[in-house]
């Protein structure tokens, strides 16, 4: 057949070199990190998890326990609340340090001699060392401060502080950079010095970002606070691994309870402030309400206290922090402990593919189901209603519950009971990612679902399309760059978890590190962090090139300033990584 | 009848309060009739557009497609409905990362089982793709079948559009403001084709603002204003005084309105 249409057909697509690295590496890791279907299904694996689900019921309630989960529970809020406000008084000075408009030669605050370069190498470092905070995962910074400091809120606040610091400051140092430039220009071009541009010009501008994002890392902190227990550093994660440790499922959901409500809170709390440091001025700067400015000093002062870091400031603190950092240097690097790692590292890095991958299906599965525009019937549309209709929103309700859970429940409680039903190894590790990986990309990707342009799909709908065929052929052609950029940003992330899940017993680099860390070989726990660093640094990059690739395809229209996508990306890319 | 219309009302909650777009409208439209409305800017005309493609639900009155009552379809017979009636947007409406050839294969989408859809993806069926050829033939784009939809011209999208629905074969076409993102000189070119669609017995009802194109293509003309059938007439028939009830003359020393003067667009037409 050769119709004139054949010969311009578009060129059937080839995968790329890229795509088949991709998959080769995917193929790999599921066989590397020991993946056995037939263990999740086994007759012990049953065993195990049926007792684990009798026993989440009844919760335990007794007044003793109650207590002990209300002072955990108020730690938490501290630790999260602590970390932050540290990790901002660190954040202002390094972001504004890290700003480059401020500092790189040619721009237009930076003047010339000796001091100038001395600041250029100022700017240099601080942007260094905020991302040495950032690739460092929480879990571990948690893990190092507990040496450091000892077991406690002290350790998750300051780790927090440090982590979080790294991207605030990052986020502070970016907004101030898109700032629009011209303000700043004229009052350099009237020989105004550094503070006043920043003061005057850029800080304006930029403050409802700042604030913004500021109050959403708090949230996030909380968050992160309620797992750090794992390794140590108090809180409701400590007491949920103890309870779990000693089989005391009752505890166990009782916990979960109070996290999710801790969750919920810190939700809502940050959502009150955005509305009111918001709503304060309409179209001016944002301005706290009176409430907010009484009321937030005395929170952080309050966080900090129960957080073990005012009532009894020692000075030996400070000592045994410099003591255990010397501790760390050199960095053990004999062959002997060097040709022990790569086994490790290897499986770190399956754990890591291997979950995402199962993340990834998890996601695609149920995102469709959870995505509200092609479950529910348009409102105002004509027809009776029928069982059809009324199945798919209770299907789609469904979904969108057990998305909350498998997102809602931490990585590394997923660990544990992972090892209930599989036993101690990869495996577990790898299903734990999955789990929590496929509620979140489920979540994320039925948004971007949901958020696609209507227009194709309305032309569907009038066309007489079922659901199938518009997310088919109306909502995946157009949501499929977001969907991808999802994907990448959340095998960022989990690289960053796996390395830790062997803490908790999920294999990897992780249970190596945990071990050097109690046998206090800390020098191979320097290394090892080292190595961490150089391989999330790797991962960063390499797939900040392949969305780059992505999202600048041929055919794309550029589009003026940053384009949605870009800036989702941006958002969500700085959300998911801290 | 095609589509008829009995005391159809649609109401929507607007910040005062609820609001008419449309206040009892009868309408019958014959099959293989061709039909007009005009109207100014909010007299309902895209509601009443959205009433007849059944994907808006009446307040009020009844909705016959072909003699079935559309409110008390299935949701699977509704679909069926909805696959008998071609539809022209305002906006092209293309799914921006697919080509022309999937653009106008979604025709189909009515008729595909989940299934199919899947397959469609990978290779379109043997008579869906040849559907799909003759109809860009015949508006002209054969030759850009593999192109990404947002590489095209608005016009060449537009068209894109046309050949949508002649894939999907409807007994109606329903076409609104069809060429009011389109410039000037490409309208009458896209006015044959729309027409094209049309021939073949189809039903085309059309929602427009341009008055003189309306009364040189369209034998019967409905004027909608605020939500009521003002005139429902034979194109011959349409006079001055009729088009000035729906675009009222503008008060001396103002600017003429979009409608421009009646009688001069009438002289202009005929």
């Amino acid at each position: 057949m050769s119709s004139p249409a054949l010969a311009d057909r578009p060129p059937a697509r080839r995968p790329s070199a890229a795509w088949l690295a991709v998959g080769a590496f995917l193929v790999w890791s599921v066989e590397e990190a020991g993946v056995s279907p037939g263990a999740l299904f086994s007759a012990e694996s049953a065993r195990g998890l049926s007792r684990l689900l009798r026993g989440l019921l009844p919760l335990d309630l007794s007044p003793d326990f109650l207590a002990v989960v209300g002072g955990a529970v108020l730690r938490t809020v501290c630790i999260g609340l602590a970390g932050t406000a540290l990790a901002v008084v660190l954040a202002v000075p390094l972001g504004l340090l890290a700003t480059p408009t401020l500092f790189r030669p040619g721009t237009m605050a930076a003047g010339d001699g000796p001091l100038a370069w001395l600041l250029l190498g100022a700017h240099l470092v601080a942007r260094a060392l905020l991302r040495i905070f950032r690739a460092v995962p929480e879990l571990l910074w948690a893990l190092l401060f507990v040496v450091a400091v000892g077991l406690g809120p002290r350790a998750g606040a300051l780790a927090l502080a440090v982590s979080y610091a790294g991207v605030l400051g990052r986020v502070y140092a970016d907004l101030l950079e898109d700032v629009d430039p011209g303000p700043a220009e004229m009052l350099a071009a009237s020989g105004a010095r550094r503070a006043p541009v920043v003061l005057f010009a850029l800080v304006p501008q930029a403050l409802p970002g700042l604030l913004g994002y500021t109050v959403y890392s708090l949230e996030c902190a909380i968050r992160s606070a309620a797992v750090l227990g794992f390794v140590g550093a108090g809180g409701i994660g400590q007491e949920l691994q103890l309870s779990m440790r000693l089989f005391e499922y009752g505890q166990v959901s009782t916990l979960l309870l109070a996290l999710l409500g801790v969750m919920l809170a810190g939700e809502a709390v940050s959502g009150l402030m955005r509305r009111a440091t918001r709503s304060a001025r309409a179209g001016g700067l944002p301005s706290a309400p009176r409430w907010l400015r009484l009321l937030a000093p005395a929170a952080v002062l309050g966080s900090l206290w129960g957080s073990d870091l005012l009532g009894r400031a020692d000075v030996g603190l400070l000592r045994r922090m410099g003591r255990f950092a010397a501790q760390l240097l050199p960095p053990d690097l004999s062959p002997a402990f060097l040709r022990s790692l790569p086994v490790p590292l290897l499986q770190t890095l399956a754990v890591a593919g291997a979950g995402t991958l199962l993340g990834v299906l998890v996601g695609a599965a149920l995102a469709p189901l959870a995505s509200r525009g092609l479950m529910l019937r348009p409102r105002g549309a004509p027809g009776r209603a029928d069982l059809g209709g009324v199945l798919a929103a209770a299907v789609h309700l469904g979904t969108r519950a057990t998305l909350a859970v498998l997102r809602g429940i931490p990585e590394m409680l997923w660990v544990l009971v992972c090892i209930v039903a599989v036993g101690f190894g990869p495996f577990a590790g790898v299903l734990a990612l999955g789990l929590h990986t496929g509620g979140v990309l489920g979540k994320l990707w039925a948004e971007a679902l949901d958020e696609v342009g209507p227009g194709p799909l309305e032309v569907l709908d009038a066309a007489g399309a079922s659901a199938a065929v518009r997310s088919l052929w109306g909502a995946w052609p157009q949501a499929r760059p977001l969907v991808a950029s999802y994907g990448l940003l959340r095998w960022e992330f989990n690289l960053r978890v796996s390395a830790l899940v062997g803490f908790v017993g999920g294999g990897g680099l992780g249970l190596r590190l945990y071990n050097a860390v109690q046998l206090g070989f800390h020098q191979q726990v320097c290394t090892m962090v080292l190595l961490i660093l150089g391989l999330v640094t790797l991962s960063d990059g390499l797939s900040s090139a392949l969305r780059r690739s992505w999202l600048t395809s041929p055919g794309v229209r550029p589009e003026p300033g940053p384009g949605p996508i870009a800036s989702r990306l941006s958002i969500a890319a700085r959300g998911l990584s801290s | 009848m095609t589509f008829s219309l009995d005391g159809v009302r649609r109401r929507f909650l607007g910040r005062t309060g609820p609001v008419a777009a449309l206040d009892g409208v009868s309408l019958e439209v014959a099959p293989g009739e061709r039909v007009v409305v005009l109207g100014p800017s909010g007299a309902g005309k895209t509601t009443l557009f959205g009433i007849l493609n059944t994907t808006v639900r009446p307040s009020e009155g009844q909705v016959r497609f072909e003699g079935e009552a559309v409110e008390a379809l299935s949701r699977r017979s509704l679909r069926a409905v909805r696959r008998r009636i071609g539809t022209v947007f305002q906006q092209p409406r293309l799914v921006p990362s697919l080509t022309v050839l999937q653009n106008a294969l979604l025709g189909r989408s009515g008729h595909w089982s989940t299934a199919r859809a899947l397959g469609a993806w990978i290779r379109p069926a043997r008579e869906d793709r040849e559907r799909v050829e003759a109809a860009l033939e015949s508006v002209g784009l054969l030759h850009r079948l593999g192109a990404r939809a947002d590489e095209l011209s608005g016009g060449e999208q537009q068209r894109v559009a046309i050949a949508r629905v002649l894939v999907q074969e409807p007994s109606a076409v329903l076409a609104d403001e069809p060429f009011s993102s389109l410039d000037p000189a490409l309208r009458d070119g896209m006015a044959e084709l729309l027409l094209g669609v049309a021939a073949r017995g189809r039903t085309l009802v059309a929602v427009m603002h341009d008055v003189g194109f309306a009364l040189r293509h369209f034998p019967r003309v409905v004027g909608l204003r605020a939500g009521r059938i003002a005139f429902d007439l034979p194109s011959a028939q349409v006079t001055p005084e009729s088009l000035e009830r729906l675009y009222p003359r503008a008060a001396p020393g103002t600017p003429a309105r979009k409608g421009g003067d009646a009688a001069d667009v009438l002289a202009c037409a005929r």
